[in-house]
């Protein structure tokens, strides 16, 4: 219900305010805090979503003129899945962080910013219209830069959070556009209203739009070509990585597409379709080349989030239905089914690596690197069932989440466009190769570094997340025990039958048999990687796919954008502050009076001299006009 | 209704005009610090308690707590009127709440001669809320006079690098500025034929009689200009980063903060109900102007600066284009948001202001290069610094995004290709404001301050400056968490008026 709702929303808002206010030096309460909250906002998550209210409800924050802006509360099935997801989430990183984070000089920091993100996040989750989305959208932004930065005093999380911001604001440079664009074309930005004016075709049709609203989902979800950001960000602590930067906030932006699915045109969906395409195709070969355990997770959240776009804009699915003597044609919005399906399986997949990987920092005393670890399934031997398992799920193993919501993706890609399908289906062999590969440098073998030998298992507070996460990755396919709660979602799943059931089965399991093959016969448990010895150049190129898109920025930022401002700067104080001023005083100085004359603290000067310049100008405008 | 035995606005402009007289008459130091508190503390005071009660306070032709003084100049038109309406009420409690801050700043700085100091200050806090309570042209005029020579005296004894220099730059243009618009205004009078300055007489004889549309263009085409160099219209904007650079930081809060709002205050106040033709007519070159010049080419010197101080002076010239994109695109939404945006950019580059100079006190240079690594020492500043960064470049939660975001709607009505302009420069400000955080506060020390570091121990904010810093902080996130504080009385005031309209119907 709407108290409720406003409940969730306000308690992580009033925990920042209080830990920033009074508990700046006491970390533990600080911590202790969030967690509660972020409890609560679970609690509060499955209430709602399970006892099946659904209302939405606005009220009024600015008005101008005929202009109007609400914060609104839009709780369906899609919000309340989201709802729940964040809630789960959340409340097991909070956890997680708990031992993650025991030792750190800044946990109130730390923890308050978590509270601050957890009010972004829903917000966006409930928000009933672009404007308070957007609002939001911005909010995570600042959340995500204060979280990344938590180590600031090392160069690299300065200069990460900073590009992670600045990404965005590219993004939203689009995104605020095509909110804009939206309102003065449909009068409203609000879901409901657009959903109606869809329904009576009243919507105004325009692929600027959607497009210009997708740049939002470009920066946020990390797509190409804003996609540089999110790598960097693993300069974060890990339990930021596993909330932020896999499972919730970089999900928003295929949200916020499912969301504003009514606005959709072709044009738009073709475009929003191979971004999300070559997006999965480009990190996956990007992870291949890694060697920091946490930057393979990376780009493999790049990858899949490439997976729910490319799925959102394959768009709908056309059924025909014979009843009788009469067919009628059945629409399923399939894209957004399946996206929201794969968004929800890999939050908890990708959750539950990210903190295993966290996992295993801590037992490794903050070595990230693959290369330096091995042996770890004998070490911690939990946290490599638990990673097993996530592995097992992204790559598609039967019968696990990643399994159903992948094959979903597929053969709505399989019906809609066999090229997407084809580079798909490839992109899920890499995904299989470089999951393997991590898996088994990182637990297999013997250990290679003292770090590695020494490993151990963290505390409950670092195991009971896992374990809640890896049950989730188990059961989270079968959207048949999801009471019908969420069937506005599911119900939109696109499922395969007859032979095209086959058809991606086959597939399905072929991939991932290859790449899990490919990259258990092609890497060894060694200290090097097995294909940059093998195939140097191959590597080589890997290596300069990754750092191509960086190596552009930085050209554009140092070579281009900084030459101009430097460029304009020498106008500015050559031309302007030079010559115009100078010239000023010429004409000041022919006046008579001299500049010294009125300046520096003899008042009583510049007051005559102001009172004559009064008189004069009187007399000539009462000529004049 | 309020239920103050006096007039809250009349005591507002002279407690701080009648402690600074005090202090002129030569009273002790000690008293006159304390006085000093009174001065400043009463105009936040009784800005608050109108702020509260303008809700419910009787209306007369638009305006709350009405009331006239005789001057002995009647029959020039001139009378002491005072009012508050939905325009002016945001900047009179802007001027008391920035007032307040930089005053009590200014009373900790332990500044050379602090007695005359405080004074100018307290005189131009006066003018301030003079500026804004005025319902009279001629007062309004005379406040900001009052207001602005303070400054330039402050600038030339307090100021910093290049002071002399400033200085006269400074009181040519400004003076120029206020000259222009001063035709303009007399001009208003003269062709009016009201023979009265005040605005609500002009308002009811131009109804009834509007100017001639090249009147109207003519004079609109002044007070532009006029205006316009006082709020940094670019190519005019050169006195802005060189000022604000010499200038002490009490009175760079108020200037940038509040008195630069007087031009565009007399645009919206006076300008656009009046002249409506005038607003048509100029409004493409204004708005061209502000957003190639202010927003882009000033985004990229911004960019471009090395001085932090520099880079907040230009910044806010940048800033200013927003205002003026705004008014080009007219309507109740554009000139709304522009008084939202003068309200929150007042609080927020006061607040940068204040905390530049604390970082200077802390890293001894405003060389960028040579700053990093203070947020290890400084917790407390560097988060507050941020705050103000984020504040600067629009976050949601702080007011300035209410004001860009309502400009930004606005204007795509007016012109689709000046919006997308104008909304590239929210990454522009995104990208000097991060960068100019990082570079003080994040990362490594650099070898120059780990120098200063050693030899001057840093230092978290003493409670002197953390204690005004936190007032503008709160009262940016009052109003970005709750815009209808302001927005209310603004609708009320702005969407009766069919002038503010007409550019809607371009």
């Amino acid at each position: 219900m709407l108290q409720h709702a406003l409940l969730v929303l306000l308690l992580p808002l009033a925990s920042a305010a209080v830990i920033a206010l009074c508990l700046r030096r006491s970390g533990g309460i600080a911590s202790i805090l969030s967690t509660l909250t972020a409890a609560a906002i679970a609690g509060f998550a499955l209430l709602l979503a399970l006892n099946n209210e659904r209302f939405s409800e606005s009220f009024e924050w600015l008005r101008l003129g005929n202009f109007a802006l609400s914060i609104g509360f839009k709780f369906d099935d899609l919000a309340a899945l989201m709802l729940v997801i964040v809630g789960i989430v959340g409340l097991c990183v909070h956890v997680f962080s708990l031992g993650y984070m025991h030792e750190d000089a800044a946990k109130a920091r730390y923890f308050g910013g978590l509270s601050i993100f957890m009010f972004s996040m829903l917000g966006i989750v409930f928000a009933d219209n672009l404007f308070m989305m957007f609002i939001f959208w911005e909010l995570v932004g600042f959340s995500s830069y204060l979280l990344i930065n938590h180590w600031h005093e090392n160069a690299a999380p300065a200069a990460a959070s900073k590009k992670a911001f600045i990404a965005n604001r590219v993004g939203d440079f689009g995104f605020l556009l095509g909110i804009v664009m939206c309102y003065w074309a449909n009068g409203t930005v609000n879901f409901t209203e657009l959903a109606t004016k869809a329904d009576t075709h009243a919507l105004v049709i325009s692929t600027a739009i959607p497009l210009l609203l997708f740049c939002g989902a470009v920066g946020k979800s990390a797509q190409l070509p804003l996609q540089v950001w999110l790598p960097d960000a693993m300069e974060g602590p890990t339990p930021v990585s596993a909330l932020i930067h896999a499972a919730t906030m970089v999900a928003a932006g295929i949200y916020m597409l499912c969301r504003i699915n009514v606005l959709m045109v072709p044009d738009a969906l073709t475009v929003i379709m191979w971004t999300g395409t070559a997006t999965a195709l480009y990190a996956a070969l990007c992870a291949i080349v890694q060697s920091d355990i946490k930057k393979v997770l990376a780009y493999s959240t790049l990858s899949q989030l490439g997976y729910m776009v490319a799925a959102f804009g394959l768009g709908s699915l056309t059924f025909s239905h014979a009843h009788g003597t009469d067919t009628h044609t059945v629409v399923l919005a399939a894209g957004v089914g399946a996206a929201m399906f794969h968004l929800t399986t890999h939050a908890f997949f990708k959750a539950l690596m990210f903190l295993g990987s966290g996992s295993v920092i801590h037992g490794c005393h903050h070595e990230q690197n693959i290369f330096r670890m091995g042996g770890l399934a004998k070490k911690m031997p939990f946290t490599f069932v638990t990673f097993t398992l996530g592995v097992a799920a992204i790559i598609g193993f039967p019968f696990l989440a990643g399994f159903f919501s992948k094959d979903a993706i597929l053969y709505l890609a399989f019906a809609n466009n066999k090229a997407v399908f084809a580079v798909l289906a490839l992109t899920a062999v890499l995904t299989s190769l470089y999951m393997v590969r991590l898996w088994k440098i990182t637990f297999l073998g013997a250990p290679r570094s003292d770090a590695a030998s020494h490993a151990h298992e963290g505390g409950l507070a670092l195991t009971a997340p896992l374990l809640v996460l890896a049950l989730l990755t188990v059961i989270g396919g079968y959207t048949g025990i999801y009471p019908d709660v969420f069937s506005g979602v599911f119900d939109l799943i696109p499922e395969a039958h007859g032979s095209d059931h086959t058809v991606i089965l086959l597939t399905s399991l072929a991939v991932m048999v290859l790449g899990a093959g490919a990259s258990l016969t092609l890497y060894g448990c060694s200290a090097t990687d097995s294909l940059q010895q093998k195939s140097p150049g191959l590597f080589g190129a890997l290596t300069g796919l990754q750092l191509s898109f960086d190596r552009g920025y930085e050209y554009y930022v140092a070579k281009v954008q900084q030459r101009f401002a430097l460029f304009l700067n020498f106008l500015e104080q050559i031309f302007l502050a030079g010559l115009i001023v100078r010239g000023l005083a010429g004409i000041v100085g022919l006046v008579g009076l001299g500049a010294r004359a009125l300046h520096v603290g003899r008042l009583n000067v510049y007051v005559y001299w102001f009172l004559l310049g009064i008189v004069i100008l009187w007399i000539y405008a009462t000529f004049n006009f | 209704m309020s239920t103050l035995p006096f007039d809250p606005l009349l005591a507002a402009i002279f407690a701080p005009l009648a402690v600074a007289l005090a202090i002129a008459c030569g009273l002790p130091k000690r008293f006159s610090v304390k006085l000093a508190y009174v001065g400043f503390g009463l105009p936040l005071l009784l800005a608050l308690h109108v702020w509260f009660y303008y809700g419910t306070a009787a209306q007369t032709h638009g305006y709350a707590f009405l009331t006239s003084y005789s001057t002995g100049l009647d029959s020039l038109g001139i009378g002491l009127k005072l009012g508050l309406n939905g325009i002016s009420l945001p900047l009179f409690v802007l001027a008391g709440i920035v007032g307040f801050a930089a005053g009590i700043y200014a009373i900790q700085s332990g500044a050379e001669r602090l007695k005359i100091y405080l004074m100018l200050l307290l005189v131009m806090q006066g003018g301030l809320m003079g500026v804004f309570a005025s319902v009279d042209i001629f007062f309004f005029y005379f406040f900001h006079e009052l207001a602005l020579i303070p400054t330039f005296i402050m600038v030339g004894i307090w100021g910093g690098r290049d002071r002399n220099y400033a200085a006269m730059k400074l009181t040519i243009y400004l003076t120029l500025g206020a000259m222009l618009s001063l035709i303009g205004l007399i001009a208003l009078y003269v062709k009016s034929g009201a023979h009265s300055f005040d605005l609500i007489e002009l308002r009811r004889v131009i109804a009834a009689q509007p100017f001639e549309v090249t009147v109207q263009h003519n004079i609109f085409g002044l007070l532009a200009l006029g205006f316009g160099i006082l709020v940094s219209l670019w190519p005019l904007h050169t006195w802005a980063p060189l000022g604000y650079g010499a200038a002490p930081s009490s009175a760079a809060m108020l200037h940038a903060g509040v008195l630069k709002k007087f031009g565009l205050y007399g645009l919206i106040q006076i300008a656009i109900p009046l002249l409506p033709a005038g607003l048509i007519q100029w409004s493409h070159p204004l708005a061209w102007l502000a957003v190639v010049g202010n927003v882009l080419v000033i985004g990229f010197v911004t960019i471009a600066q090395r001085d932090l101080k520099q880079m907040v002076g230009y910044s806010s010239v940048m800033h200013m284009g927003y205002a003026f994109l705004g008014i080009a695109a007219g309507s109740t939404l554009g000139v709304g948001g522009v008084v939202l945006l003068m309200v929150a950019h007042g609080l927020s580059v006061a607040l940068m202001f204040l905390l530049t100079t604390s970082v200077y006190h802390r890293t001894h240079t405003f060389a960028l290069d040579e700053m990093g690594g203070l947020a290890q020492k400084a917790p407390v500043l560097s988060a507050l610094f941020v705050a103000a960064t984020f504040a600067g470049i629009g976050l949601p939660g702080f007011a300035n995004f209410w004001g860009e975001l309502t400009i930004f709607v606005a204007l795509w009505k007016f012109s689709p290709l000046i919006t997308i302009l104008a909304v590239a420069g929210v990454v522009i400000s995104a990208v000097y404001g991060l960068r100019a955080a990082a570079r003080v506060f994040f990362g490594p020390a650099s070898p120059e301050f780990t120098k200063i570091a050693a030899e001057h121990p840093v230092s978290d904010l003493r409670w002197s400056e953390r204690f005004p810093a936190l007032i503008l902080l709160a009262a940016l996130m009052f109003i970005g968490f709750w815009p209808k504080s302001l927005s209310t009385a603004l609708d009320a005031t702005l969407s009766p008026a069919p002038a503010a309209q007409v550019g809607a119907s371009k």
